[in-house]
């Protein structure tokens, strides 16, 4: 301390650092190395976690196929001749797999390539299960294909899309009961052939979900539909409802305990974990009141319920946002408050709204464990019908699709999961596109 | 001190702590402050006065480069204390500002008990050797801020527990346990009471015999009550400096004469 | 007659009553709106909302209600099993219910009469429908399921009745009712205003049916498994064949060291990355990295859960837990730890901004004005002033982590364990509420109604530390307004 006659006792010059200064100078660096390094590890989270899901799931889109020239001979397909669908479905999926396996042989000899040592269930091991019901159900479509040769683009085994995209080696196939490698070694002649190639994979997202067997015959469409269905009734409800909720607390309602109350509770609800929704949904929907499992109707009620709080936080804050004056003009020329909400403070808070629903909507359309409870995880391969009764129906959602197919044994359905997430992630990026859109396009300052 | 100069301007012969010569200080593109000369003379209480958004609080923070703060700011010219460029680059704002110690206009005591409050700038400068040291040097400053008698059995309560003219003496002691050379003080009363302010700007004459002081207010009152030099900013221009008496009783430009009997501000 | 089209029907009445209480007001008046008290779509609002209002309110209720009595009529007729409870009977007499209601749409009405007097050909019907039943039909539970559908179907008609009627009467009521000098304008605004109440409630609702269905199925629980047990005991074991061993103990041991692990990754990252952004990023870092951050919050849950499966847990099992021999499973507290921190990071550092942006700027000056350097301001003054406010972040971020179910379920693993190698699978709360619950469930046994005791452990806990985070934030924020 300095001597209390001469406070101002001389220092040392401004332009020299002490030691001391010159230790804080380096805390200081180092607390700013931290604070950028902690952005740096948030950053680098995000790309790591983005890359892994594109990088694994980016081949679901493309998947293998055998193009193959195939008989359709009348004989095996259409004994009566009539060409009556209903007479053709008698023939099973095993009856088109000999014309396949027919095809495959002579289109193979056609090439000139050697088969030798492998079998002919090998042989037909090359091509999905799934191709025989695939051509089947084309010429159920189109029953004078009967008789003509066809080029029909058909599935090749998971085995050999995994070959092609670097998942299966010739030292796994060694391995693995399901291929083996002389198959594979087939199947890279057919490709310099030209009888097997990679091409865009629509049935990826349009097709249903396939059996543990069949990972390249699995589809998104049946999940799209079921989270499309429920995002419908998370829409319906949780919006009128929301803004009806919030215009009645921000607006109308006396502070009181009780609306402190609801305030406080709402507060809660949008904290509380999503998986204890589902209990409620599994308890009160299903148990209590009956409806069936597995049905959008359930789902999207439950995600509406956790969607309300979203919605209601965002409104309030729209309404918030809209200036007293605009109220008080509205009322100063003798317009009711009634009125005066919903002529005019209304309108105005649309697109904060509309903006927060979207959001909340982006969010239930990622949620999956409450869905867990309520019975979505279910095998589903039929499509739901329309609404209403579709809502009904059993479905499942994309979320819940994705956790379904990791808990199957096939790494193929790693890759379909990575792709249902990018499918997912896809739709959530446009959700809030048009929100961001919104936002910026109506957003009005006071 | 052996750089001493001598002020054209004045007549008394006092040791100039401050020179400040062509400061301009930009805004992003707004030209907050034109051109402005000081002299800020040791143990002599300077005011700066003029109507709002005249400049004096932004050439008052540039003095100890608070500005630095500001990202958009910039600070041309040249400010010495004591002959040694303070916005040269090896120049630490950090050890700057431990010479040259600020008061605010609100009082912002921080939410830690009165006896961290004061010692927190000893602490973070490393200026005492123990902790009897400490003890000793808060006292002093709080004490020095005439606090010391109201506070010295709830040392370890909160500083933000006590009134506002209390809060605004917790500050000044917390400004000069650093033992700066200069005070600079912004307003210091703008948030205070009638008596708070009474007690504050006898505070700061006392002060005057240990530091520089250099007060900001909008009270011109209070300029005449306390200062020995005033300086009137106007527009961004530093319209006139000298005698606070004749700034008052004699002002040399008509600018001065308006503000003062009330014509503008 | 399905809901829908009640539903459809009485809001096609309510905007028929709309066109004609507009139009009965209008020529009450000889069509000169001025001598009306209220404008003419008030009137038309009148009849629409008297009309769809009530009538949905009951049928709402009636869709709560039924079942409700339903089932206690019923459960009378039902055998007891050895517990005296039945429960397990209710369980088949749901299923037999549900069956024979998808058998309507593919038989024809006289086989369905047929197979119900015939249990043992009924299952195998039942089994065909994907109605797989445990063991022989009892014909009593059987008698019982046909009575309930009976009843169930009477109930429905009852409900479309008294529904239509209601319509019926509040329709001819508001348009008997319209005159020039009815004040339907005030009479709409009454009617709006219970509407929005009426939906303000359904918040309240939600929070009543969650502790209801909790309480009520723990309560459930606790009558066919001793309390004790399950609140001390330190294994969990359970068996579908009975004498299951379900303590709490390994199921809190789990989320809780993934919670700390995640809070130990998000705390300081996030915290960190809040100050870097708050008090020394430049505008140009800051427009990149905070819409990045925020990316990683808008990410769902099941998309870290792949992350945890697929890239962290492998990566730590091959680079971590096998080299230092501490285990060789990819999914372990560690993995759904670290994934799960990532996903707070984005949490916490926006709480924290918020909190870090009240400190007033004043209290920043104030420490500059003394000498003190950025971080020495930071540390030594903002935040211990957003202390407060950052503790309840915290809260918040680990109600956050005890109550996140998709990460744990793909990364944490499913073996019940109380151990301290952060590279061994452990399960957590909401892991096993998942696996006790999914898949065929059969309500009755403790194996599966133990969920539901879990549940209401996890809503307790959370919510206690909800309101413990938001009482905190409250007094910070009050503190600086």
């Amino acid at each position: 301390m300095t001597d209390a006659t001469h406070p101002i006792a001389a220092r040392g010059s401004l332009l020299v650092l002490d030691p001391r200064t010159k230790a804080r100078k380096a805390a200081e660096t180092r607390f700013r190395l931290y604070g950028a390094a902690a952005i740096a590890i948030s950053i680098l989270a995000l790309v790591v976690l983005l890359t892994s899901v594109l990088g694994n799931g980016l081949g679901a889109f493309r998947q293998t196929f055998v193009t193959l020239p195939i008989t359709l001979t009348e004989k095996t397909l259409d004994k009566s001749g009539t060409r009556d669908p209903e007479v053709m479905k008698k023939v099973t999926t095993i009856g088109y797999s000999k014309l396949i396996d027919t095809a495959l042989t002579e289109a193979l000899a056609a090439k000139g390539l050697s088969t030798e040592g492998l079998s002919k269930k090998e042989l037909s091991g090359l091509l999905s299960q799934e191709a025989a019901a695939t051509l089947r159900n084309q010429v159920l479509a189109d029953p004078t294909l009967v008789g003509q040769t066809v080029e029909v683009k058909l599935l090749a085994n998971g085995r050999v899309d995994g070959f092609f995209k670097g998942r299966v080696t010739l030292e796994s196939a060694a391995r693995d009961s399901n291929i083996s490698p002389a198959q594979l070694e087939l199947a890279q002649k057919m490709r310099e052939a030209g009888l097997i190639g990679l091409g865009f994979n629509m049935a990826f997202l349009t097709g249903a979900d396939a059996s543990e067997l069949r990972p390249e015959a699995a589809g998104l469409g049946v999940a799209i539909l079921g989270s499309a269905y429920m995002m419908l009734i998370v829409l319906v409800l949780s919006l009128p409802i929301g803004v009806a909720t919030s215009i009645y607390l921000e607006e109308m309602a006396p502070k009181n305990r009780w609306t402190d109350l609801i305030e406080v509770n709402i507060a809660n609800l949008a904290a509380v974990p999503s998986i204890v929704y589902g209990i409620l949904a599994l308890a009160l929907f299903i148990n209590f009141m009956g409806l069936p499992q597995s049905a959008p109707i359930v789902g999207g009620l439950v995600l509406t319920l956790m969607t309300l709080p979203t919605i209601i936080i965002a409104t309030r804050a729209a309404l918030k946002a809209v200036p007293p004056s605009i109220r008080d003009a509205a009322l100063g020329v003798g317009a009711s408050r009634n009125q005066a909400i919903f002529h005019h403070v209304l309108p105005l808070a649309m697109p904060g709204i509309l903006t927060g629903t979207i959001l909340g909507l982006a969010r239930a359309l990622g949620e999956s464990a409450p869905l867990l409870l309520i019975g979505m995880v279910a095998f589903v391969k039929d499509f739901p019908s329309a609404p209403p009764e579709g809502l009904m129906q059993p479905a499942t959602a994309l979320p819940v699709q994705v956790y379904q197919w990791t808990q199957r044994s096939d790494p193929a359905f790693v890759e379909r999961a990575s792709g249902a997430i990018i499918v997912l992630m896809v739709f959530l990026l446009i959700m809030n596109a048009v929100a961001i859109i919104l936002r910026r396009r109506f957003e009005r300052r006071w | 001190m052996n750089d001493m100069r001598i002020l054209e301007r004045d007549v008394e012969t006092q040791t100039a702590k401050m020179t400040a010569r062509g400061v301009q200080v930009y805004y992003g593109d707004n030209h907050a402050l034109k051109d402005v000369d000081i002299d800020i003379l040791q143990n002599t209480v300077t005011a700066f006065i003029g109507p709002s958004g005249c400049g004096k609080s932004t050439f008052l923070r540039c003095l100890n480069r608070m500005n630095d703060t500001v990202a958009s700011a910039r600070v041309l010219g040249q400010i010495l204390l004591e002959g040694e460029d303070i916005y040269d680059k090896r120049v630490d704002p950090v050890t700057l500002r431990a010479r040259v110690g600020m008061v605010f206009q609100k009082p912002n005591p921080f939410p830690k008990s009165i006896y961290d409050n004061v010692a927190y700038g000893p602490k973070i400068h490393g200026l005492t050797r123990s902790k009897a040291d400490l003890d000793e040097v808060v006292e002093t400053a709080l004490k020095k801020a005439a606090l010391w008698n109201e506070v010295k059995d709830r040392l370890s309560a909160p500083g933000t527990g006590l009134s506002g003219g209390q809060q605004q003496r917790l500050c000044i002691a917390r400004a000069i346990a650093t033992s700066p050379e200069v005070l600079l003080m912004d307003e210091p009363c703008s948030a205070l009471d009638p008596i708070a302010t009474a007690q504050v700007e006898e505070l700061i004459d006392e002060l005057r015999s240990q530091f520089s002081v250099v007060i900001v207010t909008h009270s011109m009152q209070q300029a005449a009550r306390v200062s020995q030099r005033t300086a009137f900013f106007h527009l961004g221009n530093l319209v006139e400096f000298g005698e606070t008496g004749q700034i008052f009783t004699n002002p040399r430009d008509p600018r001065t004469e308006s503000y003062i009997t009330g014509r503008i501000g | 007659m399905s809901l829908g089209l009640l539903t459809l029907i009485v809001l096609g009445l309510a905007a028929f009553g709309f066109l004609l209480g507009r139009g009965r007001a209008l020529s009450s008046v000889k069509g000169d709106p001025r001598a009306l008290h209220s404008l003419p779509a008030y009137y038309g609002w009148s009849v629409a909302l008297a009309t769809a209002v009530p009538a949905l309110l009951v049928l709402a209720a009636w869709l709560f209600v039924q079942p409700a009595l339903l089932q206690g009529q019923i459960a009378a007729q039902l055998p007891a099993d050895a517990a005296g409870s039945t429960d397990l009977a209710m369980a088949d007499l749901r299923r037999i219910a549900s069956g024979l209601d998808r058998l309507e749409g593919s038989l024809p009405a006289a086989d369905l009469a047929a197979l119900t007097q015939d249990p043992a050909a009924l299952r195998g019907q039942l089994a065909s429908a994907g109605v797989a039943l445990g063991a022989e039909i009892d014909p009593a539970v059987l008698k019982a399921a046909t009575d309930y559908r009976a009843a169930a179907t009477r109930g429905q008609g009852a409900m479309v009745l008294v529904v239509a009627l209601i319509a019926a009467a509040g329709f001819a009521i508001a348009l008997w009712r319209i005159r020039p000098d009815l004040r339907a304008r005030n009479l709409v605004e009454q009617l709006t205003t219970l509407v929005l109440i009426g939906c303000s409630l359904i918040a309240v609702a939600t929070t009543f049916g969650i502790v209801a269905s909790l309480v009520f199925e723990s309560v459930h629980f606790f009558r066919i498994y001793d309390f004790g047990k399950f609140f001390f005991s330190t294994t969990w074991n359970p068996k579908f064949g009975g004498g299951s061993d379900l303590g709490l103990w390994p199921l809190v041991w789990g989320t809780l060291y993934v919670s700390v692990i995640a809070l130990v990754v998000s705390v300081p990252i996030g915290l960190m990355a809040a100050i870097y952004l708050s008090e020394y990023a430049g505008r140009k870092v800051r427009s990149f990295a905070k819409p990045a951050i925020e990316i990683l919050a808008g990410i769902p849950t099941i998309v870290y859960g792949l992350f945890a499966l697929i890239t962290v847990g492998p990566f730590l099992r091959d680079w971590f837990a096998q080299p230092l021999g501490l285990g060789a499973s990819s999914s372990s507290v560690m993995t759904a730890g670290l994934v799960m921190g990532i996903m707070l990071i984005p949490f916490v550092s926006s709480l924290s901004d918020d909190i870090i942006n009240a400190v007033p700027q004043a209290m920043r000056d104030g420490s500059y004005g003394l000498g003190a350097t950025q971080s020495e301001t930071v540390k030594q003054v903002v935040l211990p002033a957003a202390l407060p406010g950052i503790v309840g972040a915290v809260l918040l971020a680990a109600s956050r982590a005890i109550g996140e179910t998709m990460i744990v379920v793909m990364g944490a693993g499913a073996a019940a364990k109380m151990s301290l190698n952060p590279f061994e699978a452990m399960t957590t709360v909401t892991v096993k509420i998942v696996s006790q619950l999914t898949g065929d469930t059969e309500f009755a046994s403790p194996e599966t109604l133990v969920a539901f005791a879990l549940g209401l452990t996890l809503f307790c806990f959370t919510l206690a530390l909800n309101v413990l985070a938001l009482v905190i934030v409250r007094k910070y924020r009050e503190q600086y307004e």
